[in-house]
């Protein structure tokens, strides 16, 4: 029924309904993030590189993290150990890279990339094998590294090289006014992972999954090399975000609490448009959702809310923002 | 389930099935032995370690830690029975806890009393939020944990900055004990909290509402359920189950704290998923869950026995989910 009307429109009205339906909540979180940096930018005294350079500094360890799990999730799992993988991603780059030179600290980040994709593939491999729930073997994984990462550094400590600080925050001392390492970073990336999940045969492999598992087992799908892969990708951003934490703070920090990163990474690529359930949404959507997150913080301040106030915010606008998506979701099945 | 396309074995007639695949069969329908020969293996090992724990005072240490835990897993796993989740039950025992405190100068009743109308309020937020605006369970509670951290961060300066120590009655009631120290009250709350879950689930309309809602949750809508009330009545069950939590916690420890009952978030979810409740709903029972708090408990004073640092016990604690999880889907599997 529906075709017959939409045949009637001129074809400028289809493509542009169909846009909406299909980029609309891109096009929302983009456009939310862009009003919060507005606003930001009236409340504050002086608003410029400085600023710029806080927020995309220190929010990208939180974009890299969802972005890892929003892959995790489209492909149908879900990852509660994501947030011990940074935290151990980020004590064992700390200890390890102390006084190391540049060349070195290279090396050992991409080993630890490596080390925390075969890591966490591991995990993916025991949830095929297992066949018990991501959520419960992901538990217990979060509860391993943690335990891991305070193994490798029981104090706060260790260090990094200035050229390695230089590469995530564009500034040797972590502290600058130049925000294009970061910018460049997460552009270049997410990106290039996002191109990935819509355009290769592996990439769609995960919506296929995450859509309908028994679909895309039936259409010649490895069910399970896709599982672990899935685990294996967003491993290896879990700890991506490590390292970018070991670079911004140039310690590491075995204490963080590794649950409650994952959650913070839950509620962004919800906020991202990413269904829990699987197989749907964008890459692309999650980068500003992920940086509302981190940024609703210093914006609340800036309006004179104290910090308590800014979390009682926060947890408000994620449930309005469910409840919203969960109307027009239902809005749309209905006509 | 998708790789298991292999023909199914022919069946064993009656009297050439062999001893083993008996018991194997037996086991399957009876997990709960299982279980159970865990934890006695397990108190058997900790009292090899330590000879002195296989008396009253040992194995009520164990009771004592077992008995938050297995009274918000309560909550879980009524939860999980309808597909949900509680993440914000430790900050909700936390608050509780907190109000108690502050109404122990009045008087012992009024505390326990306002501490009960937080898990009440609390929850039935988070029930309409998932019964009616239809918001992911994870994400309502998650944001609910955020929401209530932001409340009494800011409240515990302006409106409770009164009493932050338990009265008398309640701490009798967290670390008091009966027949001369050897029966905690804590455990006492406990037998009767569980009395009352078990004949929910086994004995009541309502019981039955949870398991059909999470066995399919379109099907039970169209029989007649009004699912949104069953929901908000849950989660209403569930707060009030970690505001029992929180008051018998905050008796043993005195004193109450933002931090009080937060570790004890991830272990209630752990003692469900490891009495075998399935965390995509329908499957479950709280007999299982008791056994699961059981063996968290003991497992904490073996590894404060073995000395084993905070790293150990987290890598254990860890292994000890994956591998119970996976151990008690493959005897079910057999079934």
């Amino acid at each position: 029924m529906t075709t017959s009307t939409e045949t009637l429109l001129p074809d400028t009205a289809v493509g542009a309904r169909r846009w909406i339906s299909r980029h609309g909540w891109t096009f929302g979180v983009w456009l939310l993030f862009f009003i919060l940096i507005f606003l930001y930018s009236l409340q504050i005294p002086r608003f410029g590189a400085f600023q710029v350079t806080s927020i995309v500094n220190n929010g990208s360890p939180w974009v890299y993290l969802a972005v890892g799990e929003a892959i995790i999730v489209i492909a149908g799992g879900i990852d509660l150990g994501v947030g011990g993988l940074l935290v151990l991603t980020n004590a064992t780059a700390a200890r390890l890279m102390e006084g190391q030179p540049f060349e070195v600290t290279i090396v050992i980040a991409l080993g630890l990339l490596l080390a925390a994709a075969l890591l966490n593939g591991f995990v993916g491999w025991i949830i095929h094998v297992s066949k018990v729930p991501d959520i419960v073997i992901t538990l217990g994984s979060l509860y391993f590294y943690q335990g891991l990462a305070l193994w490798v550094l029981p104090t706060r400590g260790g260090g990094t090289s200035e050229g390695f600080r230089w590469l995530f925050t564009g500034s040797t001392s972590g502290i600058g006014s130049n925000p294009w390492a970061a910018i460049v970073g997460i552009s270049v990336i997410v990106l290039i992972a996002a191109w990935w999940m819509a355009n290769t045969r592996t990439g769609l492999s995960l919506y296929a999954m995450g859509s309908n598992k028994n679909a895309a087992f039936l259409s010649g799908i490895r069910a399970g090399r896709i599982k672990i892969l899935s685990y294996m990708v967003g491993g290896a951003f879990a700890a991506l975000a490590g390292l970018v934490t070991t670079a911004i703070a140039n310690s590491g920090n075995a204490n963080a609490v590794g649950g409650n990163l994952t959650l913070n990474a839950v509620a962004a690529i919800v906020l991202g448009g990413v269904a829990l359930t699987g197989g749907k949404g964008s890459l692309i959507a999650v980068v500003p959702a992920g940086l509302i997150l981190f940024f609703l913080n210093p914006v609340l301040s800036a309006w004179g809310v104290d910090p308590a106030g800014a979390q009682v915010i926060q947890g408000v606008l994620i449930v309005v923002v469910m409840a919203v998506g969960g109307i027009l979701e239902w809005r749309r099945s209905r006509r | 389930m998708s790789t298991d396309l292999s023909p199914a074995p022919i069946p064993a007639s009656e009297d050439e099935e062999t001893t083993a695949a008996k018991v194997g069969r037996y086991l399957a329908t009876h997990p709960h032995l299982v279980l159970g020969a865990v934890l006695i293996v397990l108190i058997l090992i900790t009292g090899a370690v330590e000879p002195n724990y296989l008396s009253v005072g040992g194995l009520r240490n164990s009771a004592l830690f077992a008995v938050p835990i297995g009274i918000m897993a309560a909550g879980q796993t009524m939860l999980m029975l309808t597909g949900g989740i509680d993440l914000s039950i430790a900050m909700i025992a936390t608050g509780a806890a907190y109000v108690a405190a502050d109404q122990s100068p009045n008087s012992s009743v009024i505390a326990i009393l306002a501490a009960l109308a937080v898990g009440f309020l609390a929850g039935a937020a988070n029930g309409v939020g998932v019964g009616v605006f239809k918001v992911n369970p994870l994400i309502m509670t998650l944001a609910m944990s955020v929401i209530l951290l932001g409340l009494f961060t800011s409240w515990a300066q302006t409106i409770f900055f009164g009493s932050t120590t338990m009265s008398d009655f309640i701490r009798t009631l967290g670390g008091g004990s009966i027949f001369g120290g050897r029966l905690p009250w804590a455990v006492v709350i406990w037998a009767a909290v569980a009395v009352v879950v078990i004949y929910i689930l086994r004995r009541t309309g309502f019981g039955r509402n949870l398991y059909a809602i999470g066995d399919n949750a379109v099907a039970t809508r169209l029989s007649g359920t009004r699912s949104w009330q069953v929901l908000i009545a849950v989660y209403i069950l569930a707060g009030i189950c970690g505001a029992i939590a929180g008051i018998l916690l905050g008796g043993r420890v005195g004193a109450v704290d933002l931090q009080l009952a937060q570790s004890f978030l991830l272990p209630s979810v752990a003692a469900a998923v490891i009495g075998g409740t399935s965390i995509f709903g329908g499957v479950g029972t709280y007999t299982g869950t008791i056994l699961g708090a059981l063996i968290l408990g003991v497992l904490q004073s073996l590894l404060t026995f073995i000395n084993a640092g905070t790293a150990v016990q987290q890598m254990i604690y860890g292994l000890i989910i994956i591998g119970l999880s996976w151990l008690y889907s493959r005897i079910t599997a057999l079934q």
